[in-house]
């Protein structure tokens, strides 16, 4: 009699539990639902905006992330989410473009946004919300102004060039320091100059080999340097590399992200500053709008469809304090 | 027997937790069996490779990182060299008979560790997935093969299904009702006993392991089917132990020469229904792994005990 009891337990324990759950359906609230594209702690951020939101708009909030960040795992949890009566839906999209006609095929059934990474143009998604990802590329060229106003070097670090933001980010960048559009260096305006622009897939020991590498060949003034990590990973590759050159804050740093290195390192006044998304908007901004949007009320879209979410500048001043708010962000809900 | 009865009432009770949480109406309780199914009878298909191996005392530890590669491999010959589907099916298929010959032969002729020879697997052809593609993702589009292998409903079945129905019963006779699979089941008790009793054991081998990479390329086949997008460094990754999992739950014993094919079955459907509990009853996502491992782990250890008090009253 090996597995039969228990499986004839479960059975019986999933009877009773039915008996006592399911007659209570009656007065459930809108069910509307938020997608990640990873289980990364930046979620963690969009997940207490969606609890935020949830109050608010009076709305159930399904927190739902493909633990390995598959295009599989994604679809599947949306396939279960439609299900479950989830009346609008916020994705992040693993794959935009390969995954279009599958969000197309959710559009024509519940009103669909993107969040953080958009679908490609002509997609059924009804609204994209997100970080200006050039916008925030600008900022980050402006802190390395602040920084070097006299000019100078730059160094780009990326994961990958591939991806949409880390093209617009580096566009940004440039654009900035050269006070033109489109950019393309080596000389960016007058005073700055790209020396180059290094991508490691997305590993933080090549990045930081590889800015070791470029240290210990590098002739010119170490004061007439910055180096730009693009992405969260990268400005702590860069402090680590500058600190074992022993050139920590000669070496001009800027980042992107909300890193507990880089945080530490604006602190201890090796990196200059970081530009930061507000993943809690993302949460709290997408749940406003899906629970508008499950009642059908379209009014709530922007007109262009884009409702971008600001960055924000983190420096020496205000960075004690923001370190204060995430940890107060990654707390657990007081129940 | 008995405890086929016990897994089949096992996943019953699984999907009745599951039906009870699904909304009544649109259709809602057909869409999920045929969401159900199609994931079921993907792992189950990649299950009974990596079963029949398991029987034959083997095991394949680059299952995942194999069918990720067959799946970057389709796509983007399919996608950016422009191979007409039965070419990209053609070659991928030649892949898992190349992949499996290797690993048999490394195994027996070599006399390596299949742990070895399967876990360096693990690592090579996720790197190159990764190299062919040029870490860049890649996809497909609507077509022939889409439908082929995910979209068509043979019968108002998903075609996957019919897959599945279509392997259990190829496995079926091969395992339950030849000479061969008599052999496979010989080796994995004993190999020894099996070599002098005038088996060829290391030809049976190398054939275990070519039907496991059989299997699994089959199956990156129906993913990108379903999926249409291939992201080559994670497409794939621990399919390998959802398929030893899904294996081993239905009955077969990594020590060998045991399992049956419904048995192996109903594993890979207590999988597909666990993680469709967790899904449909809210159980938080950062828990979802030690929920799949903790049901999983409470039932070998009532099979444990069960066994081991049964005989001691019947003898008692």
């Amino acid at each position: 009699m090996p597995l039969l009891r228990f499986g004839s337990m479960v059975a019986l324990v999933v009877l009773v539990s039915c008996s006592s759950g399911c007659g209570k359906s009656g007065e459930a609230k809108t069910r509307v639902a938020f997608v990640s594209n990873n289980a990364h702690e930046f979620w963690t951020y969009a997940e207490r905006g969606c609890e935020k939101g949830a109050k608010e708009f009076n709305v159930e909030v399904l927190f739902r992330r493909p633990p390995q960040g598959s295009a599989v795992e994604q679809q599947r949890i949306v396939e279960d989410l439609l299900l479950k009566g989830t009346k609008a839906l916020a994705v992040s999209p693993n794959d935009a473009k390969n995954q279009v006609e599958f969000f197309n095929k959710v559009a024509d059934q519940i009103p669909l946004i993107t969040q953080d990474s958009d679908l490609p143009a002509g997609s059924k998604r009804r609204c994209y919300l997100g970080t200006d990802n050039y916008g925030a590329g600008k900022a980050a060229g402006g802190l390395i102004k602040e920084a070097m106003p006299d000019g100078g070097q730059v160094l780009v670090l990326v994961g990958s060039l591939d991806a949409q933001n880390a093209q617009e980010r580096r566009q940004g960048v440039l654009d900035e320091l050269a006070g033109t559009k489109n950019a393309t260096g080596p000389k960016l305006g007058d005073k700055y100059e790209l020396i180059d622009t290094f991508t490691d897939n997305t590993d933080q020991a090549i990045c930081k080999t590889k800015v070791d590498a470029f240290l210990v060949k590098h002739q010119g003034d170490p004061n007439k340097l910055a180096i730009v990590g693009l992405w969260a990973y990268n400005p702590p590759a860069a402090l680590e590399a500058v600190k074992n050159a022993k050139l920590e804050g000669k070496v001009k740093l800027v980042g992107f992200d909300e890193n507990q290195q880089t945080l530490d390192g604006i602190a201890d006044g090796f990196i200059h500053g970081t530009v930061v998304q507000q993943p809690f908007e993302f949460g709290y901004q997408a749940v406003r709008l899906l629970a508008a949007l499950a009642k059908g009320d379209n009014t709530v879209l922007p007109a262009d469809g884009v409702l971008p979410i600001p960055h924000m500048v983190i420096k020496r001043d205000n960075v004690a304090a923001f370190k204060e708010k995430l940890k107060q962000l990654l707390a657990p809900p007081a129940a | 027997m008995k405890k086929l009865i016990g897994l089949l009432l096992f996943a019953i009770g699984l999907y009745l937790a599951v039906f009870v949480k699904v909304p009544e109406g649109n259709d809602n309780r057909t869409k999920n069996n045929v969401n159900m199914a199609r994931r079921m009878s993907q792992l189950g298909i990649v299950s009974l490779g990596a079963g029949t191996l398991i029987i034959a005392g083997g095991i394949d530890l680059s299952i995942g990182s194999f069918m990720g590669l067959c799946a970057t491999v389709l796509a983007v010959g399919m996608q950016r060299q422009g191979w007409s589907p039965p070419q990209a099916i053609a070659v991928v298929l030649g892949m898992g008979v190349v992949v499996g010959l290797i690993h048999g032969l490394l195994v027996t002729k070599l006399r390596l560790p299949a742990f070895i020879v399967t876990l360096c697997g693990l690592f090579i052809y996720r790197g190159l997935a990764r190299w062919w593609a040029g870490d860049a993702n890649a996809g497909i589009g609507p077509g022939m093969f889409k439908r082929a292998f995910s979209e068509a409903t043979p019968l108002g079945l998903p075609v996957e299904f019919v897959y599945l129905v279509i392997a259990a019963i190829v496995f079926y006779l091969l395992l339950q009702r030849s000479i061969y699979g008599r052999y496979l089941y010989a080796i994995g008790s004993n190999e020894l006993a099996a070599k002098y009793s005038g088996i060829r054991v290391d030809r049976y081998k190398i054939f275990a392991y070519v039907l496991c990479s059989l299997t699994a390329a089959f199956y990156s086949m129906m993913h990108l089917a379903e999926v249409a997008s291939v992201s080559p460094s994670n497409v794939g990754s621990m399919l390998e132990l959802y398929a030893i999992a899904g294996a081993v739950i239905g009955g077969c014993s990594l020590r060998g020469g045991e399992g049956n094919v419904l048995g192996i079955i109903l594993g890979a459907s207590i999988l597909t229904l666990l993680q469709a509990v967790v899904s449909f009853w809210d159980v938080p996502q950062s828990l979802e792994y030690a929920a799949i491992g903790g049901a999983l782990l409470v039932g070998a250890i009532m099979d444990e005990v069960l066994r081991r008090r049964g005989p001691a009253t019947a003898h008692g």
